[in-house]
């Protein structure tokens, strides 16, 4: 396992000395997890693979942005795969903007970071709120992450009222908020 | 003035990368400008993150480590990038915009009313424009055949659904037809989603609706 603090030292390491072997420990830790995840969004194994490959050499490439006080680093990952996931999956062969020029959360520079909510423990806490949210709830969220898909396309695809699709998500973000508004402030 | 966040669902929908690029942008533009917005897609990249750390490993081909090690010679690591600078007079241009006004683009006089840059978003099926209205001024009366989101990014706007401010956010479609008038101040400028043509429902409408189906206008 690696800590979210070790995960941190690592993607530090990259931004301050180029280091090769810390890049080899985050590649070994996090492409073969953004690999599953890509693939139970119905991507084939060789599409997840190169997602994650392009995801770890982005790391490489945005390192110094890194920043510990606002976001983990397997949150941060998470950002530059689903970005990445767009940019090869969903917009290939059109020629666009590279998605990783903004789309991205563009906080003013000398706002506050969000301190310990966005970053090392939250995500226990995270684990904890997914484990307590009902499974309806449960199933949308997970629907949208790992499925790519928006709150109108699981309507569809599971047959409910777009109302009921809202009301789930309205719920289960409801608790997230206040899971996590404490530790923000 | 009362808040007009996006509302959540869309939030979810940014944050898991389901979003076209049109609506994505202008989420990231309000994201840009709502503080209790950006928080909670600051939170939900958190879930992201957490579903990341807890997935099940897939083990990749042999030699993918190798041969990724291989691609980073001769890559730099990037020294961390400050936005592109706005262009003179797009100082309202936060970064996400930044990418899609090049030095080519300015604004059009449209049916001698308002101002218009069509941004050209490609292999996404919206129609993404910004549009500027002097103060007082309004919109022809239109109705939406589709969704419609907005996101004021300069002055502000009202019409019966309430008062739009810098950072607000409107999904439509709203009433039946509206027509959103400029507030007093700066003009208002706003990124403008379309997801099907608009119809006018004014007296030229019928004249002017089929060159706004064809795009010309």
């Amino acid at each position: 396992m690696l800590s979210a603090e070790e995960a941190a030292d690592l993607i530090e390491a990259i931004a301050t000395h180029q280091d090769r072997a810390a890049f080899a420990s985050l590649f070994r830790h996090y492409a073969p997890r953004v690999k599953g995840f890509i693939m139970r969004g119905g991507a084939d194994a060789e599409a997840a693979q190169e997602v994650a490959q392009e995801a770890l050499i982005m790391v490489w490439r945005k390192a110094a942005s890194f920043d510990r006080g606002r976001a983990s680093a397997a949150t941060w990952i998470f950002t530059i795969a689903r970005n990445k996931r767009i940019d090869l999956l969903r917009r290939a062969n059109r020629p666009a903007i590279e998605t990783e020029d903004w789309l991205a959360v563009f906080a003013p520079e000398e706002e506050d970071a969000d301190t310990s909510a966005m970053a090392g423990q939250t995500y226990t806490r995270v684990k904890e709120l997914l484990g307590d949210l009902s499974a309806d709830q449960l199933a949308v969220v997970e629907k949208a992450f790992f499925e790519d898909k928006t709150h109108t396309a699981i309507a569809e695809e599971l047959k409910l009222p777009l109302g009921t699709v809202k009301s789930r998500i309205r719920l289960a973000l409801g608790r997230l908020r206040e899971a996590l508004e404490k530790d923000e402030s | 003035m009362s808040r007009h966040p996006a509302p959540e669902e869309l939030l979810l929908d940014y944050a898991a990368g389901a979003l076209p690029e049109g609506p994505a942008l202008a989420v990231a533009l309000h994201v840009a400008l709502d503080e209790q917005s950006r928080r909670m897609v600051g939170r939900l990249n958190a879930v992201g993150g957490t579903l990341i750390e807890d997935q099940e490993e897939s083990s990749l081909d042999e030699g993918a480590l190798a041969f990724t090690l291989k691609r980073l010679d001769g890559l730099e690591v990037e020294p961390r990038r400050l936005p592109a600078v706005p262009r003179q007079g797009f100082d309202w241009a936060l970064p996400p915009l930044r990418p899609y006004l090049g030095t080519g683009a300015g604004w059009r006089r449209i049916l001698g009313k308002f101002d218009e840059i069509r941004l050209d978003v490609p292999g996404d099926f919206h129609r993404v424009s910004l549009l500027r209205l002097d103060p007082g001024c309004s919109l022809p009366e239109h109705r939406h055949s589709g969704y419609e989101y907005t996101v004021v990014l300069q002055g502000g706007y009202t019409d019966a659904t309430g008062n739009y401010g810098v950072g607000d956010f409107a999904v439509g479609p709203g009433p039946e037809r509206h027509e959103p008038i400029a507030d007093p101040g700066d003009p208002c400028i706003a990124l403008i989603v379309v997801e099907r043509p608009v119809v006018l429902t004014g007296p030229w409408g019928r004249w002017l609706n089929p060159l706004i189906r064809r795009g010309w206008i």
